[in-house]
């Protein structure tokens, strides 16, 4: 059992007031805060996750275990310094140009935010030279686009092809999704993954990092 | 003296008392008046504010009851739609109901080979084909999102494709106001001209807004564009419990229903008298997977407390689904589905009830589904005729003839069977009925199979009536031009 064991079954439960008392007692008394999130926070979102996948978690349950992981990290947050915080990777995500449908995207960043990414969402209608800049701006490790409609899927490759001309195609990696995408029009516009569903995201994302 | 004639009680479904239709109703109402919505396009915004609506944010509306309660009184109650040859195909009015196809599915389910492979503008023309030839298939939509049409103008190309294979009434999607204009050019010509067509439309429109409460700028061209052009649209926005619109099936009708009745407003505004078919999609998400589900009861639910909301406050023709299903394959989950909202529809009298034949939540169509479909509607319509009682009917003469007619004496072999028997029972064409050693000496076929030799079939051997050279000619210069 790890000493954080409580504050794990709480952020499983997506036990929002236990699990914000846990993290404040164990920094009371006075536990590393890596390990209050690594072992703690990221420990339960990994169960969270592997439950989830399973079928033994719906989706609502999920993501009120993302919540309760963001309000236990308000509290050990400010105790990192500058740059110290070490998220598994930076994910620029949006809905690709011209589409407005956000749900899906909405729920992979929210996942991914819970695995132990940091998120920089764009939100909707993202053009491919704000993906771009963004991406170059926060040094983003992935780029994560999503297109509901068919017509609005031309501006996933087009967004590949400004992530070229700025020269950092190879310093990102490029996932797409949505109800339209398949994993060929993946390979043919030269995304390095496509992912289903925002539980499948989650797992490309770490898989194109290397990230176990 | 002659005994008077029984009328016919036809099996009908309520799902709503009127007190709790017109809470929905007023909860729809307060949802337009003090939350408001996002209008995104210009000119909408522009003639909602004339009106009296209160705008703050630059695009957000906020809108009096009044206005919807006058858009409703101006909208049509009944519309009609015609086929490509100008005879009334739909009347869309009080308890008339008629399936047709889905649009956009991104696979298909192979008719050859059965796998799931990425749908091509050939699958287009097969479904329109089928459905052509589907006595209870009543209008096509294009059941695929062909992967070889030209993306900036793959509507435009599946309307065509669609029009070349079926005469049927067709409800088509476009992208904006630019390519609803180039398909509405080729329907003018497959009519002959635009009066023509407003004077007997065979298409319909459909379009969503986006849940919650926005109101997209290119949705909005192609709404306006309907509203002028007379154009049949329905605006159904995918309101569903726990995705686009709260989890309890009450508060997602209610926001649907906001968004469809904004969506009213702007439509008589633009085109007072110009017909909208009333309704939006509100299905369930699913909680494990996130799809929005196609075999669900809460949809079908749903639609029936919209007929009884039809019924009871706005008397607008509805929109509806029906005869799909979440299963991968047309198995027996699919079946059960299928049935499932086909009869619960014509129950509760939905009038445009569309995606026959979806698999896999609406991404995979299957030609096999919709012939099945059109078997299990021929069943469902049986049903709901009712009991017809009368003298021919109870048939106390026949009941004399054999029964004191002496040994030998079978109803099978009496003239009133002969007489009555293809209207007094259903007959099926698919659904298996045979005796076990038939069934195994003609290939132990289950009805998967069954369907898929049937819609090979009317593939190969029925003829599409086709539209002459000079409008065919007319068709391939528009979508040239593009």
């Amino acid at each position: 059992m790890s000493e954080f064991s409580s504050l794990t079954e709480a952020v499983i439960k997506g036990d929002i007031q236990t699990a914000v008392a846990e993290t404040q007692s164990a920094l009371d008394a006075g536990s590393n805060v890596q390990d209050i999130l690594d072992k703690g926070l990221i420990a339960a979102m990994d169960e969270v996750g592997e439950k989830f996948s399973t079928g033994q978690m719906f989706v609502p349950q999920m993501l009120r275990s993302a919540k309760t992981m963001q309000e236990c990290m308000k509290l050990i947050k400010a105790l990192f310094q500058e740059g110290q915080l070490s998220a598994k990777g930076k994910v620029v995500i949006g809905t690709v140009r011209q589409d407005l449908h956000d749900i899906g995207k909405n729920l992979v960043a929210m996942m991914m935010e819970g695995a132990g990414f940091s998120i920089t969402d764009l939100g909707v209608d993202v053009s491919p030279k704000d993906f771009t800049q963004k991406a170059q701006e926060v040094g983003a490790d992935i780029v994560a686009m999503s297109a509901l409609l068919s017509t609005t899927m031309p501006a996933m490759r087009e967004t590949i092809e400004a992530l070229q001309e700025a020269g950092i195609r190879d310093k990102v990696k490029v996932m797409i999704g949505g109800a339209p995408v398949t994993e060929n029009f993946a390979s043919e516009i030269k995304a390095d993954s496509y992912a289903p569903d925002a539980g499948s995201a989650v797992i490309a994302a770490k898989k194109l990092l290397g990230i176990t | 003296m002659e005994r008077s004639e029984i009328p016919t009680f036809q099996p009908r479904l309520r799902v709503l008392n009127r007190e709790q239709a017109l809470a929905i109703h007023t909860a729809a109402l307060e949802i337009l008046e003090k939350t408001g919505f996002k209008m995104e396009h210009p000119r909408a915004l522009e003639m909602i504010a004339d009106k009296g609506c209160k705008i703050s944010d630059g695009d957000w509306v906020r809108m009096p009851p009044h206005l919807v309660e006058e858009a409703l009184k101006t909208a049509p109650k009944q519309i009609s739609l015609y086929d490509q040859k100008g005879a009334k195909a739909m009347d869309l009015t009080g308890e008339n109901s008629f399936y047709g196809t889905g649009s956009d599915a991104t696979f298909t389910q192979d008719v050859e080979t059965g796998e799931r492979r990425r749908a091509v503008l050939k699958d287009v023309s097969n479904f329109a084909t089928l459905v052509d030839g589907l006595e209870n298939i009543d209008f096509a939509m294009s059941m695929a999102n062909p992967e070889d049409a030209p993306i900036d103008d793959i509507y435009v190309y599946v309307f065509a494709e669609m029009l070349r294979n079926t005469n049927k009434p067709i409800v088509f999607i476009a992208d904006s106001g630019r390519d609803i204009a180039k398909i509405h050019e080729i329907a003018c010509s497959v009519v002959g001209g635009e009066e023509e067509l407003k004077r007997k439309p065979f298409i319909l429109n459909y379009s969503e807004a986006i849940s919650p409460l926005l109101f997209p700028e290119n949705v909005m061209e192609k709404l306006i564009f309907c509203a002028q052009k007379k154009i049949p649209l329905c605006l159904p926005s995918g309101s569903n419990a726990g995705g686009g619109a709260p989890v309890t099936l009450a508060g997602a009708m209610a926001l649907g229903i906001a968004e469809n009745l904004a969506g009213l407003v702007v439509h008589q505004l633009a085109g007072k008298g110009s017909p909208f078919l009333f309704g939006p999609n509100v299905s369930a998400m699913d909680m494990k997977s996130s799809v929005v589900c196609y075999g669900c009861p809460e949809w079908s639910l749903t639609q029936a407390a919209l007929a009884d909301m039809r019924d009871e406050i706005y008397g607008l023709p509805i929109w509806a689904f029906a005869g799909a299903s979440d299963a991968k394959i047309m198995d027996a989950q699919a079946g059960a589905e299928a049935m499932f909202s086909i009869l619960t529809a014509l129950l509760s009298r939905a009038n445009l009830i569309h995606d026959v034949g979806f698999l896999e939540y609406g991404s995979t169509s299957s030609l096999e589904m919709i012939t099945m479909a059109n078997e299990l509607i021929a069943m469902s319509r049986f049903y709901v005729q009712g009991i017809p009682v009368n003298d021919g009917t109870l048939a106390l003469e026949a009941i004399e003839r054999v029964g004191r007619g002496g040994p030998g004496s079978i109803f099978l072999m009496d003239d009133h069977t002969y007489d009555h028997f293809m209207e007094a029972l259903f007959l099926p064409k698919l659904l298996d009925r045979s005796r076990y050693d038939a069934w195994e000496n003609e290939g132990a076929m289950d009805l998967y199979k069954r369907c898929n030799m049937e819609a090979k079939r009317i593939l190969s051997e029925h003829e599409v009536d086709t539209k002459p050279d000079a409008v065919l000619k007319e068709i391939e210069q528009i979508l040239k031009s593009s």
